[in-house]
């Protein structure tokens, strides 16, 4: 039986030993022998001690002199050294033999070899370490959250901005970082995303270390294993305060502009605006007068009389047209999209502007295409846009006095589904080094007037999904302005949309 | 005296020249019910092409018409040697404007929309100069 239980010790894919009460070794197996190039004579009571590494046999033998004191099983780490000298880490692992009462009457060990194991971990460490040192190199803030969307590792200038230490940020703290009117909307969008497995895009405010609160964009994106599960998710933190500033001012610039532009365009129409009223009203007065003489004639002039007050109706009628108009044309109502017939809009604009045109001695003619299809957009700004450009036009023609002061609108079917107006004049037109500063919000060459309609044109036409641009003119002085915009398909050609 | 030449001074002939229709068709009646006699013209060519030049004693004239403007006819009759008293009308209020009218000669300048007052005081000084 010795002999069966022999074969069975030498086959066991460990070093097997086993040593007295005392911890004297008086057994050690053939791996072990093998392993260690020692016969069994060397290895017996202590000599076993020679094959373990210096810095790892002191714990080893506190280990023991503890479990011979405890009478308790030990496990140590520890490195041997191979017949050839190389040293493998092994797991020592020691166990008490008792006799029926209880009482330690020897040890028996196995040792394991786990250096392959213990290489694994070596690497796995050296690969975490490099991990975040990368991590920690890269000129951005990232964060790295475990499968369950817990926070495990932010870069170094991630803690430094938010002025954490790792532990503040670890699970769900770094929502703490968050302005306090986002930290419930982005925790939420958070667990949704890791429970959907969805990478996740937020835009939140983020306190730095001064206090001050910044504009960030967060993307975390899921990291899959081969079989598809989220081991990691990978955050990175970017900072488009600047940008988001830059945004809200641009909106408020415009919506500012637009306001001026308006304001602007009210003060260049007023003398047109007094024009337009004044005609009618001039009427009224002198039909008024010459009223009140008929009917106080001998006999009273009944029939003149009764001309008079219809003559007197009637610019009156006139007079509320041009107000109504008018009030369209600046009504500060929400943008309403409806189909819009370029052509009238065109019509409508030239005709409150027609004295000022006369006024300014401008010859002024309109080549509209016929059936011009329609576009959707919001007519009042389409006015304001073209009666930008008229205004531009008249503007630039000012000085010209050696030829007709000419101006052509125009409107055709353009290539691509789109419309195209056109208002060319013939005035001293501009240089190309003017071109790129003519749409600056604030460039303006005119005396009295703010350059802002350029600007805010341009950008109604875009908000069209349509384009603005000035040429100079191929034949003869003067410039044109033109703007194109995607026409409505022919289905909704003929809506039944009162357009005025 | 013919009755025409009767009626001419009695009734003396103010010229209407505005391209304005609803001037055209008002103030007429009014300067009738002045007790003068009126004709209107819807622009100054047209009034230099009638057999009316001669006979006006007065021109209410609009300044800004297409074609010929209103400066531009003071300029023309004053070519022609034509002394015409002329009453410059206008929606456009510009005083600078005005004091350059009356500089080349004109009797009044009326902003729109005027009162007969305003009216028959421009008519009353303009015929007093002839």
């Amino acid at each position: 039986m010795k002999n069966e239980l022999s074969q069975v010790v030498d086959t066991l894919d460990g070093l097997v030993w086993t040593a007295r009460a005392d911890g004297r070794v008086d057994f050690v197996n053939r791996r072990w022998c093998e392993y260690t190039g020692l016969g069994i004579d060397d290895a017996r009571d202590q000599g076993w001690q020679s094959v373990f590494h210096s810095d790892d046999l002191p714990a080893l033998l506190n280990d023991g002199a503890s479990s011979r004191a405890s009478s308790q099983a030990h496990d140590t780490e520890a490195r041997m050294r191979r017949f050839d000298g190389e040293y493998r880490w092994f797991l020592i692992r020691a166990l008490p033999l008792k006799d029926a009462s209880g009482e330690v009457v020897g040890w028996c060990g196995l040792n394991i070899d786990i250096e392959d194991r213990k290489r694994a971990e070596e690497a796995l460490r050296i690969s975490e370490r490099e991990l975040r040192e990368l991590i920690d190199r890269v000129p951005g803030l990232l964060a790295v959250a475990d499968s369950q969307g817990r926070h495990e590792y932010a870069s170094k200038r991630t803690l430094a901005y938010t002025h954490n230490s790792l532990e503040q940020v670890r699970g769900l703290g770094f929502i703490n970082s968050l302005h306090p009117d986002e930290q419930d909307r982005v925790r939420q969008i958070w667990l949704n995303c890791v429970a959907r497995g969805e990478a996740m895009d937020v835009e939140h405010r983020m306190r730095r270390f001064d206090g001050v609160y910044r504009w960030f964009h967060t993307r975390v994106e899921p990291f899959r294993d081969e079989a598809g599960n989220i081991i990691r998710w990978y955050g990175l933190l970017t900072d488009i305060d600047e940008q988001r500033r830059v945004e809200d001012a641009l909106r408020q610039r415009e919506q500012q502009l637009s306001s001026a532009m308006q304001i602007a365009t009210v003060a260049q129409l007023s003398a047109s605006i007094a024009h337009e009223i004044s005609q009618p009203l001039s009427g009224i007065l002198t039909n008024a007068s010459t009223c009140l003489r008929m009917l106080a004639a001998d006999p009273p002039n009944v029939e003149g009389a009764i001309e008079t007050a219809r003559r007197t109706i009637r610019d009156a009628n006139r007079a509320t047209d041009v107000i109504a108009r008018l009030r369209a044309l600046f009504a500060r109502k929400e943008g309403a999209t409806e189909p819009v017939d370029l052509n009238e809009a065109a019509r409508a604009v030239m005709a409150i502007l027609h004295s000022q045109l006369q006024r300014n001695r401008i010859v002024a003619r309109a080549e509209l295409c016929e059936n011009l299809p329609r576009v959707l957009g919001d007519r009042v700004q389409l006015e304001q846009v073209i009666l930008n450009l008229l205004l531009n036009a008249l503007e630039a023609m000012n000085d010209v006095d050696d030829r007709p002061k000419q101006l052509l609108v125009t409107t055709e079917r353009e290539e691509g589904d789109r419309v195209r107006l056109t208002v060319q004049d013939a005035g001293s037109g501009f240089d190309d080094g003017a071109l790129h500063k003519l749409f600056d919000a604030f460039y303006t060459t005119k005396n009295g007037g703010m350059g802002v309609g350029l600007a805010v044109s341009r950008s109604i036409i875009e908000n069209h999904y349509g384009q603005l641009w000035a040429a100079p003119n191929q034949q003869g002085p003067g410039a044109s302005f033109s703007f194109s915009i995607p026409r409505l398909p022919d289905t909704n050609q003929t809506s039944t949309t009162h357009v005025r | 005296m013919s009755v025409e030449a009767d009626r001419a001074v009695k009734q003396p002939l103010v010229s209407v020249v505005d391209d304005d229709e609803s001037v055209r068709e008002s103030l007429p009646d009014l300067l009738r019910e002045f007790g003068y006699s009126a004709q209107a013209f819807s622009s100054a060519e047209a009034f230099l092409s009638s057999d009316y030049v001669d006979h006006t004693r007065c021109l209410i004239l609009d300044i800004a018409m297409p074609g010929m403007s209103g400066p531009e006819l003071q300029r023309e009759l004053a070519r022609r040697r034509q002394a015409l008293p002329i009453v410059f009308i206008t929606a456009h209020k510009d005083e600078a404007i005005r004091r350059q009218l009356l500089d080349h000669g004109a009797v009044e300048c009326l902003f729109k929309p005027f009162n007969e007052a305003a009216l028959l005081a421009a008519l009353h000084a303009a015929l007093r100069v002839n």
